[in-house]
């Protein structure tokens, strides 16, 4: 089996177009994977695949790169006191299990339907989940903008409903600052891993869930998602590199620029106001939505269900890439930005404080 | 001011110093690249080998991108993020026997 696999491997030769691809995403990556927890991946599985790279080499490169990335993020938020370990213990143990079943759902599809099929099950996954949870999150971010950027209390919030029902054994996470039954954590966990099997972005509901649901903070979560995503991560990474399927150069490289972009998306969570994690979660996963609703009709055509020209469909691909690599870029920009404003506003409060202004 | 004038100071001498760690690493490893790529892609358990490389690359590119974003003035604001405690719920009042006489 494994010599099979490695014969079918095909790692690609190195030129300066391909490092300059993995450098810049795996920066910008890294910069979102600090800031919100995750990111970076739905854009270089693909990237890399346009590159040349085999699916399965890229699946297995950039998830070698993930775990490390995650684990020095999750060290620098954990020194900043926003990680709960126990929490993200807890969270991915539940996981694991989803990521189980979610690739057998996903073998089930592809024996069903073909590759087409399970391309177009991806898709819908990502444009279905993305628009619903992304589009709350956005919503709620945009709620507290306007409020001045205060968190509202609300005392008849899912997560405070769950929080008073008392079903053994209850958990309690001091970080997160939530006291809650370990039954209403499992399916939080378990749809992560079920996501993250399906579209390899495990944090667009680990996050959101940690937070509607459990009742974490919008800190704490998006810190909290880089132990899961290293832990999974991790696991993922023993499964392929026995397979011989990672290539250890773009590993390099994505890890070269995502190590900088990690550390500066953490940095980046102690400048800005809480509520912005959700502005750039929310911004992100509607746009990304978007890019895979692109998409959806070359799988429609390949499963013969509708007939489009083989050029605007061409067209649609490219169309669906380039929205995903503008999701990144937009959500880097408004981190960089809101620092750069949180910082300027630091020096201004200083000088004021000195009377120099 | 000289306190934090001398902090950047070693912070970029450790900047310089991870730097060239991280680069050195880098040269020997893409120097080889065939015979690297050839070992870590055999699979079975030659597995652990990508996954110790990259646990090494990650303390040392960790560590000089910490000290190259401190060297660059780019540092966590000094509000620190304090975990909440969590609440319990309020212990309930057991009532007290009384006495009284039933009449």
């Amino acid at each position: 089996m494994q010599d099979v696999a490695q014969q079918a491997v095909q790692f690609i030769d190195l030129n300066l177009t391909v490092v300059l691809f993995l450098f810049i995403v795996g920066f910008i990556g890294g910069l979102v994977s600090g800031f919100i927890g995750s990111g970076g991946a739905f854009v270089l599985t693909p990237g890399m695949m346009s590159l040349g790279v085999p699916g399965a080499v890229a699946v297995a490169s950039n998830m070698c790169h993930k775990f490390p990335k995650a684990m020095v993020g999750a060290y620098k938020r954990w020194r900043y006191g926003q990680v709960d370990l126990k929490l993200g213990l807890v969270m991915a143990a539940s996981a694991s299990v989803g990521v189980l079943v979610g690739i057998k759902i996903q073998e089930a599809v592809l024996a069903a339907w073909g590759q087409s099929g399970s391309n177009l099950y991806v898709s819908v996954a990502f444009v279905v989940v993305l628009v619903v949870v992304g589009g709350y999150v956005f919503y709620d971010a945009w709620k507290i903008a306007r409020g001045g950027g205060e968190l509202p209390v609300n005392e008849n919030s899912l997560a405070k409903r769950l929080q008073k029902i008392n079903l053994p054994p209850m958990l309690n996470f001091e970080t997160a600052g939530v006291r809650i039954s370990m039954w209403f954590t499992i399916p939080v966990g378990f749809a992560t891993g079920m996501l993250a099997a399906t579209i390899a972005v495990g944090g667009f509901i680990g996050v959101p869930g940690m937070i509607y649901v459990l009742g974490a903070s919008g800190l704490v979560a998006s810190a909290t998602e880089l132990v899961i995503a290293f832990v999974m991560g991790f696991g993922g990474t023993v499964k392929w590199a026995i397979n011989g399927m990672v290539d250890i150069r773009l590993t390099l490289i994505i890890l070269a620029g995502s190590l900088l972009g990690v550390q500066l998306g953490a940095i980046g969570t102690t400048f800005v106001k809480e509520h912005m994690i959700k502005v750039v979660m929310g911004t992100i996963m509607l746009i990304v939505a978007v890019s895979r609703g692109l998409a959806i009709p070359k799988y429609l055509k390949e499963l013969g269900l509708i007939s489009l020209d083989e050029g605007l469909i061409a067209g649609l691909m490219t169309a669906s890439f380039i929205t995903m690599c503008i999701a990144l870029a937009i959500g880097a920009i408004i981190i960089l930005g809101s620092m750069w404003q949180a910082k300027r506003k630091e020096k201004y409060a200083l000088k004021e404080s000195y009377g120099q202004v | 001011m000289p306190d934090r004038k001398k902090k950047r100071n070693s912070h970029i001498i450790k900047a310089v110093l991870y730097g060239a760690l991280t680069a050195a690493l880098y040269a020997a490893v893409f120097t080889h690249a065939d015979t690297v790529l050839a070992y870590c892609s055999r699979g079975a358990w030659f597995a652990a080998l990508p996954i110790a490389t990259v646990f090494v690359f990650s303390f040392v590119h960790g560590a000089f991108a910490n000290y190259l974003w401190a060297a660059l003035g780019i540092e966590a604001t000094k509000k620190a993020v304090q975990p909440r405690v969590a609440e319990r719920p309020a212990p309930r009042k057991r009532p007290r026997p009384r006495l009284h006489l039933n009449t």
